[in-house]
């Protein structure tokens, strides 16, 4: 008798069938699941270049719906406001984050774990009743919507991003950096400015660039916050699509799907080489 | 010189927490409340708040009008929610398990949906699923005589839904099962557990937090969507964000808005509720 036959061979058989049936099915669904994720984007990308207005028969290839894009004034009107939304919301979202990253990771004070959870707060209740709340909240004081309204609420809802990417990254900061810069004289002031942030500033950009994204994308929150004359682009492409679906729409979409993808290639390249070198 | 190193230490800790905090207290606190205050105040012939503190907007929630709402989004969270982590499971488990050096590329490919304009993604999956759209097309040159009816329908709406919200399942699930330790599978093994077994009693049980955390980030939001019916569903399979939508921005009746948007906040305060309280327990029956 050999020393491996603790398993009978019916339990073998069964493992390998077992074994094969698992083993090929996770690949299985993990091959459709991608499929179905980005079949529809590829289509989309593919017909904003289609000649004819048909989203299905192909009738040659043109730039002109790119063309019909530029030339809406309406467009370019949303795309400028998202573009400022984007901009100031990221950058009072970032230095917000960035504060309280280094507060909650610094700072020794009573309640700290409590108000860590609390900020984050954002990131699990339903977007929708944070929106209706804030809309109900400016009614109330008599704001007119508009830019404030906005960036107040992409603020609210990208601030535990930017805390989180910040966090992180001053959690895993070498401190005896900064304790070398303090033993050569430097006070906290300058201990900051020429040691911690410079060696903070690569996740900040992360930050950034994630807020911007999530605000430029933002639809929930515009809906409820946005006021007559300021409508972003989310908004415009919802009122588009309720329309009917034009080709117009599909070189929009694949002008945004260009936009992300450069973002996520920022944000990620350096990930990317790295991995791509191993 | 202690103390007072001590006292603006303090003030410094007090100057870098305030924006965050008046942040939360006053954009985030504050609108709750009188979201809450505005659910059990009166109305007027013009949709304006009286003061006072009556019950009939909830009352109101409960008429049959707006109950079909409730059941209805509670259904499509649910299948949404199921379908999702059936599907996300075997992908976290292939990315965790399988995949080797290709994991990080999956993972960054599952993240740029997440990037992708979520109105630009609904609005390809418009095209497809239109009456002379790309899937009718190629089902009438196969297998039907005439284009199916997709838009429109309860099953669009649920694509839709599980378009939009499989890679926040993923990620959770993937997060639980990419620490589990080989060894114990080995261990399985070598004690003659199967694959199945071994599945069952090892690697199962460890992820489980993981799929409770992706239950909760697909169920909870998956209710306050309005997009996806209005587009997907031609406005028919109604969720209680488009109540949500239609009472403040077309009906302007602030009072029962409110209302529904407490309700909303309830049940997914119920469902982080319940996901910390399935998390001790698996915590407990660990230790």
């Amino acid at each position: 008798m050999s020393e491996t036959s603790v398993l009978t061979q019916g339990q073998k058989t069964r493992i390998w069938i077992e074994a094969n049936l698992l083993g090929r099915l996770a690949p299985a669904v993990t091959l459709l699941a991608y499929l179905f994720l980005f079949v529809p984007i590829v289509v989309l990308v593919a017909y904003s270049f289609n000649a004819s207005r048909s989203t299905v028969v192909w009738s040659g290839f043109t730039f002109d719906w790119y063309g019909e894009v530029f030339k809406d004034r309406g467009l370019r009107q949303a795309l400028q406001v998202s573009a400022i939304i984007a901009f100031v919301s990221a950058l009072v979202s970032t230095a917000i984050g960035a504060l309280t990253a280094l507060a909650i990771v610094r700072r020794r004070f009573p309640g700290r774990d409590a108000l860590a959870t609390l900020l984050l707060a954002p990131m699990v209740l339903p977007e929708i009743v944070m929106a209706v709340a804030l809309l109900v909240f400016m009614v109330a004081l008599n704001i007119t919507l508009g830019y404030f309204s906005m960036i107040v609420s992409h603020v609210l809802i990208t601030v535990p991003f930017a805390t989180l990417i910040v966090r992180a990254a001053a959690a895993s900061l070498d401190r005896r950096l900064e304790e070398a810069a303090a033993d050569l004289g430097a006070n906290e002031w300058q201990i900051f400015w020429r040691v911690t942030f410079p060696l903070l500033l690569p996740p900040i950009v992360t930050a950034f660039l994630l807020a911007a994204t999530l605000s430029f994308d933002n639809f929930v929150m515009s809906t409820f916050t946005s006021g007559v004359g300021t409508t972003p682009l989310p908004l415009r492409i919802y009122s588009m699509l309720k329309l009917g679906i034009t080709p117009k729409i599909n070189a929009l979409g694949a002008l945004m799907v260009l936009l992300n993808v450069l973002v996520v290639v920022a944000v990620m390249g350096r990930h990317l080489k790295l991995i791509l070198k191993k | 010189m202690g103390a007072m190193a001590n006292r603006r230490g303090f003030i410094v800790t007090l100057l870098m927490l305030a924006p965050s905090t008046v942040l939360i207290a006053v954009f985030l606190i504050a609108p709750m409340l009188i979201v809450l205050g505005y659910s059990f105040a009166g109305r007027d012939a013009y949709g304006g708040i009286v003061p006072g503190f009556n019950l009939d907007s909830y009352r109101e929630l409960f008429q049959p009008l707006y109950f079909p709402i409730f059941w209805n989004s509670v259904k499509l969270a649910f299948w949404n929610t199921v379908l999702c982590v059936l599907t996300a499971y075997p992908i976290a488990y292939f990315i965790a398990f399988r995949a080797g050096r290709f994991a990080p590329v999956l993972l960054i490919l599952m993240l740029i949906p997440f990037w992708i304009d979520f109105l630009i993604r609904i609005s390809a999956w418009v095209v497809l699923m239109g009456r002379n759209g790309m899937i009718n097309s190629v089902l009438t040159a196969t297998i039907l005589d005439e284009p199916a009816r997709m838009l429109g329908t309860y099953g669009a709406v649920l694509v839709g839904l599980v378009y939009a919200f499989l890679p926040s399942a993923v990620f959770p699930i993937y997060a639980a099962l990419q620490p589990i330790d080989r060894a114990l599978l080995e261990a399985g093994r070598d004690l003659g557990a199967g694959p199945v077994q071994n599945f069952r009693r090892v690697t199962l049980p460890l992820s489980m937090p993981g799929v409770m955390a992706a239950c909760l980030f697909v169920f909870v939001p998956s209710m306050g969507v309005f997009a996806i019916p209005v587009l997907l569903g031609g406005g028919k399979s109604i969720i209680i964000g488009n109540l949500i939508v239609q009472l403040f921005l077309d009906f302007r009746n602030m009072p029962l808005g409110s209302a529904v948007s407490v309700v909303l906040l309830v049940f997914s305060s119920l469902g982080i509720l319940l996901y910390m309280r399935a998390l001790r327990r698996v915590e407990a029956a660990r230790a």
